[in-house]
């Protein structure tokens, strides 16, 4: 049983059904007299919508219905995480490449397409607005009616929010060497290989709605005010996911598939192609301009960050990325002053949404790359100039905010150590380091309910989605270490709004902290009332018992928990039941609404060789340090820091949209969008972890897996200039971006040597 | 994907009998791996689909006739790839057979297929042009052979006539010893398509054949007979100025995804340099 405690790694919860493929997704859910569901979409990014003839579509046999705005409840219902601003059908308007004016649901999935293709759409095409530069030129068109966020200042503007932080004065405070550069960062999509998928059924005078969702109380939320229901009336049902990876934290077509469950009077399906789920889901694209002023020691002096994001057409939640993933964007160095400007930008392009890493992968690039510039302007070696500045155990970093909360410089050491930092290189290789923050959670809310039933077997209740995290395992093992039952006899049971005890979401790298603190406090009810079983049935007094890892202790004996549970319980069988609670109050005057619960640090360490004909990249070695308090799971530990390392080198080297210029994306899909391969990993991958029990979480863990994700493209950009001096400010660094960078290098080393 | 008839003959008669009843209408299925993604993205609407996989007569394999390898156009590019014969003497075909789409891709789609869909990028296009391949093809007045260099017209289409059903390709055995080798471009090292595509084969009397794709409407034959190219010992400048007239034929379009014209045209020269190498030092092992 020791093998199932927490600390080691047991077989993943679930992974057998995972591998094998007898996990129930939800496109394998059948349900009985269900209707396929086919987005009406256009192939324009920006258009009016004159009319609407679903006269031969509904002719198609097979055919219920054809919804379009006009059918829904008036004005057209809107939500968002954030702001209420995304129609359930395109409202008058398209705003991005794939909006949907229309859904037919139809007997079979042919017939839907076949209908959705006949649905005649009369349509104007509008110029759309696709790019930074085009959503902040004067005159420029609105992106979104103003009204929808009426009083505020910026509503005649395409930029939704501004965000402003920092501390110090930036402008009076002196720097030996200023060193200022421009970054850009791709659009790219999260690309789970479960697309996205919903059903909806009628339930009584209810709805069950069935999706890839990752917050299933968030949908619930959602649901209940779109469709004007009492949330113990919408039940939602969220199947662990086949990767998530933020893509999937928020409602999307859901409410669309709800009313036409409702319309038809039968259960509905819609599951996207990968095509739609391109259009559907994406990360923020940024724009950064960094300043950083740094002393001839190399101490840091200042950092000024101006980060514009592109968010798409509607807010999602990419406005808090925008927030959330600024804000640290000074990275975690000691810095007397820093100033951070971002914005949240609206163009008629797919919505973004939270991506892995949340928002700070794309200002890391920026700040982590002109460091490296700043320590090459004053003749300091790269690591140095870091461990000379990055924060010690309690020092300030933001002074409003969480302090350092980890030995962070012992993963920069191993980082640097692992990859022979400073030993000589062969000639065309280079070495990059560098370092990422992210601030965990900063509000948080979990419960969680656990049930020691008659034979000593165990339910865990938690409302975490696991898409692949192993949050199951996780939570089993805590179950396994609190109440010595070994795994086999842990069932953990998500995913069901009308049976699992809320859950705020799964993000922000926040469920082992949180969820696993709920699960621990309901583990330690169910020891409290095993102590009160014993007491009773001893008759002896609670405050001589302690019952803690299975093991329920009387002043004369020891007792294994069923030896206890079999005379508590008697004949009439029955169960103990604890109940637990994580929460992380909001702090209304800090200017993300609440301080970190736990920084996910990480240090990302790269040796690279680059083919001087053709631009390819080799990663040669590629280690990577997160400091993650404890690992409750060791190697799922290593397996998502290597998954978002691996993950990471997709928008480092290959992954990109590419837009015509009527808006449109051109590479839908897996022939012209590329994915890093096994082929394409690195030569050598090497990951560790500093643990020194000092997070938050159950025996001193923090939130992982985004971490690793951080710096990815700062390492390899940077090992890249190192191996070959050119200039490298936009990802992804293809072959011909890198060729193109040589080719500018080789011209600037030209005019330098006819001067 | 939308509803659509389904053939499968069981004689070559039979097919060329549909072919010709259905005409435009109809299009013929052996791996499948470009017509499905059509099927389903909807930019092919067939009314018949004429699946040829059980045609005997296109089943033949790969055998030795005549002096000639005889592909036979059901076999597959894994099968291409593996065949002694093939690596030993076609090389650079089975080179570009093996890096065919994906594992999966190579089990399915057939070498007659590839040059069929007639895409710039096909990788096995350029070696066959190398080896001076035919294309022997079936209609309905009898057999026909087209040298592979006249069986290409721009993407999607070729010189074979409607109603033609292709049965087999034919590779001649080289007359001496020559060294061969295809390389490609692509965005990642994972199956891709190729951005450019290059085979190269050199022979004993000095001659070099170089076959360039996925940089023009077609892929192009180069025949050059200066003798530069295949002397091991010619400086880098002098086969540099050779292939600037070898890749005159090239150009790109301005409109792909995948590569710009310029990053494209100086990866020609840099591929063509690289093959070369490898040919010579391939002929030179024997």
């Amino acid at each position: 049983m020791s093998r199932d405690r927490i600390g080691t790694s047991p077989n993943r919860v679930g992974g057998i059904g995972r591998v094998t493929g007898s996990q129930q997704y939800v496109a394998d859910i059948k349900l009985p007299d269900a209707l396929e569901v086919k987005l009406v979409t256009l192939d324009v990014a920006r258009a009016r919508i004159l009319s609407i003839d679903s006269t031969a579509a509904l002719a198609v046999p097979g055919v219920h219905a054809v919804l379009t705005a006009a059918d829904l409840p008036q004005p057209v219902p809107r939500f968002g995480p954030q702001f209420i601003d995304r129609p359930v059908l395109a409202d008058g308007e398209t705003k991005y490449h794939g909006e949907p004016v229309a859904a037919v649901a139809a007997e079979s999935k042919d017939a839907a397409e076949e209908a959705a293709r006949l649905v005649k759409v009369a349509y104007e095409e509008l110029t759309p607005i696709v790019t930074i530069a085009d959503a902040l030129a004067p005159g420029a068109d609105l992106v979104q009616d103003p009204s929808i966020r009426p009083n505020d200042p910026l509503a005649g503007t395409n930029v939704l929010r501004e965000h402003r932080f920092g501390w110090g004065d930036v402008d009076a405070t002196p720097a030996d060497v200023v060193v200022e550069g421009d970054y850009t960062f791709p659009m790219v999509t999260h690309f789970a290989i479960e697309t996205h998928a919903y059903i909806a059924a009628p339930d009584g005078d209810g709805i069950s709605v069935w999706s890839t969702i990752q917050h299933p109380n968030w949908l619930q939320r959602i649901l209940a005010g779109v469709l004007g229901m009492p949330l113990a009336k919408v039940r939602v049902y969220a199947p662990d996911p086949g990767g998530g990876f933020g893509g999937k934290q928020h409602a999307k077509y859901e409410p669309l598939v709800a009313f036409l469950a409702l319309r038809t009077g039968r259960p509905c399906r819609l599951v996207l192609t990968l095509e739609e789920t391109f259009k559907a889901v994406r990360r923020t694209t940024t724009q950064v301009h960094v300043r950083t002023g740094v002393m001839s020691d190399g101490s840091l002096a200042f950092v000024e960050v101006d980060a514009d994001y592109n968010i798409g057409a509607y807010a999602d939640i990419a406005d808090r990325v925008v927030a959330k993933g600024s804000y640290p964007a000074a990275g975690p160095y000691r810095i007397p002053a820093v100033r951070i400007l971002s914005r949240s930008i609206l163009t008629h392009t797919t919505p973004a949404t939270a991506f892995r890493g949340f928002g700070n992968p794309q200002v890391n690039w920026a700040v982590e790359s002109n460091l490296d510039a700043a320590a090459r302007a004053i003749g300091m070696d790269r690591l140095e100039i870091r461990l000379k500045n990055v924060a010690r155990t309690g020092d300030t970093l933001n002074p409003v905010d969480t302090r350092c909360d980890g030995e962070w410089d012992q993963s920069v050491r191993k980082a640097a150590e692992m990859i022979g930092w400073g030993s000589p290189l062969p000639p065309g290789r280079g070495r990059g380091i560098a370092l990422g923050i992210k601030s965990g959670p900063t509000t948080g809310l979990s419960y969680s309910t656990v049930r020691l039933l008659s034979d000593g077997s165990v339910i865990v209740l938690a409302g975490t989605s696991d898409m692949g995290q192993g949050a199951r395992t996780v939570f089993a093992q805590i179950a396994a270490t609190e109440l010595g039952v070994p795994l086999e006899r842990i069932a953990v049971v998500m995913g069901d709004t009308s049976i699992v005890p809320y859950d705020q979401q799964t993000s922000a790298s926040r469920s082992t902290v949180l969820m696993g603190n709920a699960v621990l406090s309901a583990c330690r009810d169910v020891q409290a009332k095993l102590r009160a079983m014993a007491a009773r049935v001893h008759g002896i007094h609670e405050a001589s018992i302690t019952a803690e890892g299975g093991v329920v202790r009387l002043p004369d004996r020891e007792l294994s928990v069923l030896e206890v549970l079999k005379p508590g319980l008697g004949r009439m069988g029955g169960e103990v039941i604890g109940n637990g609670m994580a929460r992380k109050d909001a702090e209304p005057d800090h200017p993300l609404s609440g301080s970190a619960a736990f920084f996910e640090f990480n240090c990302t360490a790269v040796e690279a060789e680059v083919d001087e004909e053709t631009g390819d990249i080799t990663i040669v070695k590629h280690v990577t340090v997160s400091d993650v308090g404890k690992a409750l799971n060791p190697l799922q530990v290593r397996m998502q820091d290597e998954g978002a390392a691996i993950q990471g080198l997709g928008h480092t080297l290959m992954e990109h949209y590419i837009y015509d210029d009527r808006g449109r994306i051109r590479n839908l899909g897996a022939i012209d969008y590329r994915i890093p391969t096994s082929m394409d990993l690195p030569l050598h991958m090497e990951s560790a972890i500093v643990e020194n029990a000092d997070g938050p979480g159950p025996y001193g863990a923090k939130g992982m897996s985004e971490g690793a994700l951080l710096c990815v493209a700062s390492a390899v950009g940077a090992a890249v200039r190192d191996a070959t001096g050119a200039d490298l400010r936009d990802l992804p660094l293809t072959p011909e971006v890198v060729w193109r960078a040589l080719r500018e290098r080789d011209r600037k080393n030209a005019e330098v040597t006819a001067r | 994907m939308y509803a659509f008839a389904y053939e499968r003959p069981a004689t070559l008669a039979e097919a060329l009998a549909l072919l010709e009843a259905h005409g435009p209408d109809a299009r013929l299925l052996a791996g499948g791996t470009d017509l499905i993604i059509r099927l389903r993205d909807g930019s092919a609407r067939p009314a018949v689909v004429i699946d040829v996989k059980r045609i005997p007569e296109l089943c033949g394999g790969i055998r030795e006739e005549d002096g000639r390898l005889v592909i036979g156009a059901s076999t597959v590019m894994t099968d291409i790839a593996a065949d002694a014969r093939v690596r030993r003497r076609f090389t650079a075909l089975a080179e570009a057979a093996s890096v065919v789409g994906s594992v999966q891709i190579r089990n399915r789609a057939t070498l007659a297929g590839n040059i069929c869909n007639a895409s710039p990028a096909a990788d096995t296009a350029t070696p066959l042009l190398v080896y001076d391949a035919t294309v022997v093809a079936a209609g309905p007045g009898g057999l026909r052979r087209i040298p592979i260099d006249d069986f290409f017209v721009r993407s999607g289409v070729t010189t074979l006539a409607p109603g033609e059903i292709v049965t087999a390709v034919e590779l001649p055995f080289p007359d001496g010893p020559i060294g061969a080798a295809h390389t490609r471009r692509t965005r990642r090292r994972g199956h891709d398509l190729a951005s450019v595509t290059l085979s190269c084969a050199v022979d004993a009397t000095g001659r070099t054949r170089i076959a360039y794709g996925s940089v023009g409407p077609r892929p192009v034959l180069v025949v050059d007979e200066s003798g530069i190219l295949a002397d091991p010992v010619a400086p880098a400048e002098a086969k540099a100025a050779v292939l600037e007239t070898v890749f005159a034929g090239a150009s790109p379009s301005p409109r792909s995804m995948r590569a710009s014209p310029e990053y494209r045209l100086a990866m020609l020269r840099v591929l063509g340099a690289r093959a070369i190498a490898t040919a010579l030092d391939r002929m030179a092992r024997g």
